[in-house]
């Protein structure tokens, strides 16, 4: 036996079936005990539809985010001391400029692949927070949100908030023209708070407007506070969907009790792995391809230059448009100004949505007294008034959206500013109020419509020989038929070779109790 | 109530004349100033020129300095822009170029005489004069419907009825400081013509035209006359701030610099994010649509 052992093939017998990784995963599992929390992880089920990967694209860009924030952070001078540009950009040559401006310019021409990180950046932004409403929507139409899951739709809100915000202090941070018109309204709506407004205001910006503090506070804001947040609430958000498990659409084999889905690995991983370099090949591309903010054309930031046709990035559009749409009512008595103008349109109305979009879920409880637990989701059309709810603010929010391109709607259509401006303000009030009935409508037909939704089939129409039509259906597509193999259960412990055995059974379709 | 009537009215006139008082001074001063100094729309020329050249009759045919010359169009042209003016612009502008419409139409229109051949000029060669729609709030650019030296031609005769500047100006680029244009352009300019140059709707109809393909001529001659609701830039932008303006806007606006890929039409957030939602989230969810399943 003791010849045999110290044979190259005994001693790769020796290691087991799976061979040294085995070995060296056994040597780790012997000393941390890793193995049943990894298999835990690796046969989690993810329920798989195609509109759970909408919130993937926001944590894949969110980690986008991060990594060319690094290299931007690495080359950008957050510091308002004016210094004279030398650098290639011929129509800044010998102008004046602060730091920030400096250091965003040369980042763009004089570090190599600045440019494109730059870029990246901003197009990543972009579709985080539209990737952030679109899941949001997906969540909120389906009635994810319901029992047990509220503090996460909580979180989730706070998420999009915060995101919001952090959009806003990185486009502020270049301090060129357009992002100091940005940071000039920011004051003013600071400003009209009643009361606190003009303290608040002189607080976070170190003084007067525009001051040489904002840029280094909102550096430390967007670069780290904010961030940190929204990494820890991101962890939150993903430990509570782990902790509470998946929803799932209604279908074969899926009931209240279980989770049906592919396990993490290797189904899932792959799917997810794959969708997270797609996400980054396409911010990649608009990053190389698509111009994105380029501030050199802009010039430096100085309070006495303003630009026309000047727009914030597209998800604090709802907040322009509402300030360009809302009538100029202000307050003036008592020694006292307040600033409705743009206290109500810059301050309320975001807090009414974004509170309606808190209170939601308890309203829901209250209203249609469903205090049960939810784990399967609803199709939007069963239920009309919920729709047509989150139909009607998102027309609203839509039509703000819109109205924040007033000029350029009025200059492209070569309509009169004023009218373009009246419509606005017209429509703001009536699409909703269109929108609301129209999607009840639309919810209430589907339901009462056997197959809505599904692919329709063709009715063959045959003569019989005393001449008597007969239209039969033809069957289903094959693809709409469920072809689901029976989910095969996720097995508690290892017995030997049982894991192995089961993986080309199926197809790859797993389940769970919860 | 008759009585706080009379009273209110009184003390509108005081006021009236009151305010009245210095624009006598302004006129005056203007009166004065016969030599090419821009201080009005009328005989409005430049504070700071170098080189005054006069004929024989001692009348103005250029002015300018090694920024921007100003040359009188020719008198030789005086006869056929007479002729071209009553064909095309006199039904409006009346026979005497001063605004009265002939008899028979009827319309409130601007007189000419005494607006400077730039300011004729200008109209002409932008193709905005002779109008399309004579009533429409701001005469749109064009394509030009009189050539270059009709429209030099035309302004002669105007000029003739009573010299006045601001002269036909030549830009001399070459001396022209693109840096220093660019900041001039994000003070004085980007406010009505944005930033980038592409123009934008102004309040009730009106417009600044975008400045993506106007000629050099052209950028000076707004710049100096102050067409429809743009201001008339005079004391405060010397020549070569003017010369360093335009050579900006035919530089860096009009082939602007986009080294990051496709400039989006310069319309900056709108485009973006039409781009970064459509192509971006949307594209994505595509792909997710294609990674995840689909069936029920």
């Amino acid at each position: 036996m003791s010849e045999t052992l110290n044979t190259k093939r005994a001693k790769k017998l020796a290691k087991g079936p799976f061979g040294g990784v085995g070995h060296a995963l056994n040597e780790i599992d012997d000393r941390l005990g890793a193995a049943k929390g990894g298999r835990t992880f690796l046969d989690k089920i993810f329920p798989d539809h195609w509109s759970f990967m909408l919130g993937e694209i926001a944590l894949y860009s969110f980690v986008i985010l991060l990594v060319t924030g690094i290299f931007l952070a690495l080359y950008y001078i957050p510091s308002t001391a004016i210094v004279t540009y030398h650098g290639t950009y011929m129509p800044l040559y010998g102008q004046k400029m602060t730091e920030a401006y400096a250091s965003s310019v040369n980042l763009s021409f004089a570090v190599r692949g600045g440019l494109l990180m730059r870029q990246m950046h901003h197009w990543a932004c972009d579709i985080f927070v539209g990737a952030l409403v679109v899941h949001m929507a997906r969540v909120f139409f389906t009635g994810a949100f319901r029992k047990p899951r509220e503090l996460n739709w909580t979180i989730g809100t706070t998420l999009m908030t915060l995101a919001i915000v952090n959009g806003f202090l990185g486009y502020s941070l270049p301090d060129d023209l357009v992002s100091g018109t940005g940071i000039r309204i920011a004051y003013s709506i600071l400003l009209s708070l009643p009361v606190v407004g003009s303290y608040l205001a002189f607080w976070i910006f170190g003084g007067n407007f525009p001051g040489t503090m904002v840029i280094p506070r909102f550096f430390v804001l967007h670069e780290f506070i904010v961030p940190l947040l929204i990494l820890g609430l991101v962890g939150a958000h993903l430990a509570l969907l782990v902790r509470q498990k998946h929803t799932q659409f209604p279908g074969p084999g899926k009931t209240e009790e279980n989770v049906v889905g592919t396990p993490m690995f290797p189904v899932f991983m792959a799917k997810t792995t794959g969708f997270l370099l797609i996400v980054g090949g396409v911010t990649a591309a608009l990053g190389a391809f698509a111009q994105i903010n380029p501030i050199w054309q802009f010039g430096q930031y100085h309070a006495s230059n303003i630009s026309y046709a000047v727009q914030p990035d597209w998800y604090m559009g709802f907040l322009d448009g509402a300030l360009r749409i809302w009538p100029s009512w202000t307050f003036h008595s008592f020694g006292h100004t307040i600033a409705f103008e743009t206290l109500v349109p810059a301050l309320i109305l975001p807090g009414l949505v974004f509170n309606l979009a808190y209170a939601w879920p308890a309203l829901e409880r209250k209203f249609t007294g469903d205090n049960a637990i939810h784990h399967l989701l609803d199709r939007p059309s069963d239920r009309a008034v919920r729709t047509s709810v989150g139909v009607a603010t998102l027309s609203f929010l839509m039509m703000l959206f819109i109205a924040s391109s007033t000029d350029v709607i009025a200059n492209f259509f070569h309509i009169s500013l004023n009218t373009v401006l009246w419509a606005m303000r017209i429509l703001v009030v009536l699409v909703p109020l269109i929108a609301y009935p129209l999607s009840y409508k639309i919810c209430k037909e589907m339901q009462s419509f056997k197959g809505a939704g599904k692919r329709k089939t063709t009715n063959v129409v045959t003569r019989t020989a005393e001449g008597e039509y007969v239209a039969t259906a033809s069957p289903r597509y094959v693809d709409d038929v469920p072809s689901h193999l029976a989910p095969i259960p996720v097995p508690k412990f290892i017995t030997e070779l049982d894991s192995v055995k089961n993986v080309d059974e199926g197809n790859g379709t797993r389940v769970v109790d919860r | 109530m008759i009585g706080s009537f009379f009273k209110r009215a009184a003390l509108l006139t005081i006021l009236g004349v009151a305010s009245a008082g210095p624009l006598v001074l302004f006129a005056q001063g203007a009166d004065a100033a016969k030599q090419p100094y821009q201080t009005g729309r009328i005989d409005s020329g430049t504070p700071n020129s170098t080189t005054v050249v006069k004929d024989s009759k001692g009348a103005v045919v250029s002015y300018g300095n090694s920024s921007i010359t100003y040359n009188a169009p020719p008198t030789s042209l005086i006869g056929l822009g007479r002729a071209l003016y009553m064909q095309n612009c006199a039904s409006c502008h009346g026979t005497e170029a001063n605004g009265v419409p002939a008899t028979g139409s009827s319309g409130s229109y601007p007189a000419l005489v005494g607006l400077g051949p730039a300011t004729v000029d200008f109209w002409i060669t932008s193709g905005r004069m002779p109008a399309a729609d004579p009533r429409a709030v701001q005469a749109m650019r064009h394509v030009q419907k009189l050539t270059d030296s009709q429209a030099l031609a035309i302004s002669s005769w105007v000029n003739s009825l009573a010299p006045s500047y601001p002269y036909i100006p030549t830009p001399n680029l070459a001396t022209a400081n693109v840096s220093n244009g660019a900041a001039l352009f994000a003070l004085n300019c980007a406010a009505c013509h944005t930033i980038e140059g592409d123009g934008d709707a102004l309040a009730s109809n009106t417009y600044a035209p975008s400045l993506r393909n106007i000629p050099a001529v052209q950028v000076v001659e707004a710049i100096r006359t102050g067409p429809a609701n743009m201001p008339r830039f005079t004391g405060n932008l010397s020549d070569s701030q003017v010369n360093d303006i335009v050579k900006y806007v035919t530089t860096e606006i009009q082939h602007p610099n986009n080294p990051g890929g496709l400039g989006l039409g310069g319309l900056g957030p709108v485009a973006e994010g039409f781009i970064g939602l459509a192509l971006g989230v949307g594209g994505l969810a595509l792909f997710g649509f294609w990674v995840g399943e689909r069936d029920e």
